[in-house]
């Protein structure tokens, strides 16, 4: 008797999630216009980049594929290997060079960066910044001097009471009123300050959950081989401490990934910015659906990418894999 | 120790502040922006970048739409370069704040002109004439037979709530005794989606987001937009206030934009116009407008043939209208109260003397 009830059940849901499969399947092909999407792709990936000169942000982000590409597939030993963190270092200035211009190429400015290009920008930007700052958060928050320790503290708890799009306004709305007529403060530049700025306090925490990891025992240890306080720091609990909080460092950086959407709310026509100035374009207007699931996507394999590079990194960090 | 290292902390932040807020009083009395835009040869426009007809992106990556013509057709006549514009999209609450700390030069982003926006006591801002007049409107099933707000009395209507736009609604109906229930959403694409669904029998909001809204419908001739309006939006371009160069070219530019379809001057005929009133000692008036002869130009600090500049680049207002918002564009609004005042609307350029 149950084995019938079980089986109308299972065979009930079958059919229902083959139905919304289907209706989903057939709206993804046929229902929906995927014009909005296609026809627009140039300013999706570089915004109003001047059109003579998209070749530029688009060679970044060739790059940038390519790189990750390599790294997750790449030879796993030999000079290819030896060179990567040095390339992934070089691409940030490469991609500000590529994209502001200057030093050969034709200048280009800031208000005509956009779209994903922008996003990963933001992104790369804040938290190449943010990462020193929350580690030298994190070191002074566990100092033994007083004032040290305090400012730090205060610093990261003020940070972490404040809400994102609070520092945000903050940088974009108040900072020009409280500035001299004429003098500007780019305003790219103030966005990634401020998500730096406000990432840095939970770096500073996750930091100092794997400072906190290490036994003091190693400490001392290394201090009887006789190494100065900064060789210790260095050389033997930094390393082993950022080891243990990546996960959550990726944790971070996936976050401020999308985080940069808020700046589509105070003007900046980043990835979600670009996608809402198209959806006005009367020839586009409703087709909200297919630009979100487009969004969400391009979201979605941005993440994966960071989240993919990151587990990498633990493998090749694993000290079990470098002792073998 | 952290008290005391907070006080000095305090300490720091209202000596910055002062600083700072002594800066900003440093008011640049250098001369006004119009100089410094010709200087520059660019001028920086503010627009919104998210309005149907107004501004938008269009797939080349450029901006288009009414909004963004006004500014080309200021960059034509300061700089003679219609293409020489650097456009910053806004949002609503930082617009008036790119203004003030000098992001932009000129706002061109469907702003209501108000008291407290032109009030020294409020924004501040000089407004040259209105280049739309929007008002709030209601939009019906043409079939449903609602053709008057009475119509509606006792009806459920469709609004984003929170907004003035609920707030006319709610004026509108208590003025006239006539009762309603608002069902209200957080925006409008909400509202859209609830009058769709056939949630109420109207749905309100300003007339050309109606008509934007209506024509990424699946069939727009269905629906109706009422012929009351409940409010007034005559949106124009806005500048710092008490920059009198800067204010009263934007103005002119305006006027001039009018005053061509007044006189059924086009992008196509511009040149000919020239070439006829070059040769024609007897048109005055129209010598004068053109800058055939000179000295009105001057007077703003523009070049005198500055109106050839802007029809050549952006056509006259109608044809500008047209472009955008005229039957034969995807936001379809009929033109109304932006008729010319010759034809039964409120578009009027004072004299060019």
């Amino acid at each position: 008797m149950n084995r019938w009830l079980d089986r109308g059940i299972t065979l009930l849901l079958l059919a229902l999630l083959g139905w919304a499969g289907w209706s989903i399947l057939h709206w993804l092909l046929v229902g929906a216009d995927w014009s909005v999407v296609t026809t627009n792709l140039p300013l999706y990936a570089v915004g109003s980049f001047p059109a003579d000169q998209r070749w530029r942000p688009l060679l970044w982000m060739a790059a940038l594929i390519t790189l990750t590409l390599l790294t997750l597939t790449g030879p796993k030993r030999g000079w290819v290997r030896r060179w990567l963190p040095l390339v992934w270092i070089a691409m940030a200035p490469l991609g500000l060079w590529l994209l502001a211009g200057g030093l050969g190429l034709l200048p280009v400015g800031t208000r005509s960066w956009g779209g994903l290009t922008l996003t990963l920008l933001l992104t790369g930007g804040s938290g190449a910044l943010a990462l020193p700052l929350g580690i030298l958060l994190a070191l002074g928050r566990r100092s033994e001097l007083p004032v040290l320790r305090w400012s730090s503290a205060a610093y990261i708890e003020l940070m972490r009471a404040v809400p994102l799009i609070a520092v945000l306004f903050f940088g974009q709305l108040l900072i020009p009123l409280f500035l001299p007529p004429g003098l500007e403060i780019n305003r790219v530049l103030r966005a990634v300050v401020a998500f730096a700025l406000f990432a840095a306090a939970y770096i500073a925490e996750d930091v100092r959950g794997g400072l906190q990891a290490i036994p003091p025992t190693q400490r001392e240890a290394a201090a009887v081989l006789g190494l100065s306080p900064r060789q210790v720091l260095q050389l033997v609990v930094l390393p082993q401490a950022l080891r243990v909080a990546l996960p959550s460092l990726t944790n971070q950086a996936v976050g401020l990934l999308q985080n940069t959407s808020l700046m589509a709310i105070l003007g900046l026509v980043e990835l979600l910015g670009i996608s809402r100035s198209l959806l006005a374009n009367p020839a586009f207007i409703g087709r909200y659906l297919e630009v979100y699931l487009w969004l969400a996507a391009v979201y979605w394999l941005a993440c994966s990418a960071m989240a993919l590079l990151a587990r990498h990194l633990e493998v090749q960090l694993d000290p079990a894999r470098s002792a073998s | 120790m952290f008290r005391s290292s907070s006080r000095v902390l305090i300490v720091a932040l209202a000596g910055l502040s002062s600083f700072l807020a002594s800066c900003a009083s440093l008011d640049s009395a250098a001369g006004s922006r119009l100089d410094l835009v010709k200087a520059r040869g660019e001028l920086l426009c503010g627009v919104s970048g998210k309005i149907p007809g107004f501004s938008f992106l269009s797939p080349d990556g450029r901006y288009t739409g009414l909004d963004v013509d006004i500014c080309r057709a200021m960059a034509a006549a300061f700089v003679s370069d219609a293409e020489k514009v650097q456009y910053r999209p806004l949002t609503a609450p930082e617009r008036f704040t790119a203004l003030r700390s000098g992001e932009i030069d000129l706002l061109s982003r469907n702003t209501t002109h108000t008291l407290s926006r032109d009030a020294v006591g409020g924004n501040g801002l000089r407004f040259g004439p209105v280049v739309f007049h929007d008002g709030q409107g209601l939009m019906v099933n043409a079939a449903s037979g609602v053709r008057s707000l009475a119509d509606l009395s006792g009806k459920a209507i469709c609004v984003g709530s929170g907004t003035t736009t609920e707030q006319n609604l709610n004026d509108a109906f208590a003025s006239k005794g006539l009762p309603y229930t608002p069902i209200k959403y957080q925006d409008l694409n909400q509202v859209v989606g609830g009058y769709l669904q056939g949630r109420c029998a109207a749905m309100t909001s300003d007339r050309s987001q109606l008509a934007a809204a209506r024509s990424g419908f699946s069939d727009p001739q269905a629906h109706q937009i009422l012929y009351d309006r409940i409010s007034k939006e005559p949106l124009a371009p806005a500048v710092v206030g008490g920059d009198q160069p800067m204010g009263d070219a934007m103005t002119w530019v305006i006027n001039a934009l009018i005053e061509a379809e007044e006189r059924g001057i086009t992008q196509a005929n511009v040149d000919a116009v020239v070439k006829q009133a070059a040769a024609d000692p007897s048109q005055t008036a129209l010598r004068r407008f053109l800058g055939v002869d000179p000295g009105l130009g001057r007077k703003l600090g523009l070049a005198d043939d500055f109106v050839v500049q802007v029809i050549r680049s952006t056509g006259n207002y109608g044809e500008i209208y047209n472009r955008h918002l005229g039957p034969d564009s995807a936001v379809a609004i009929p033109r109304g109260a932006n008729r010319l005042a010759g034809e039964g609307g409120l578009m009027i350029s004072p004299p060019f003397t």
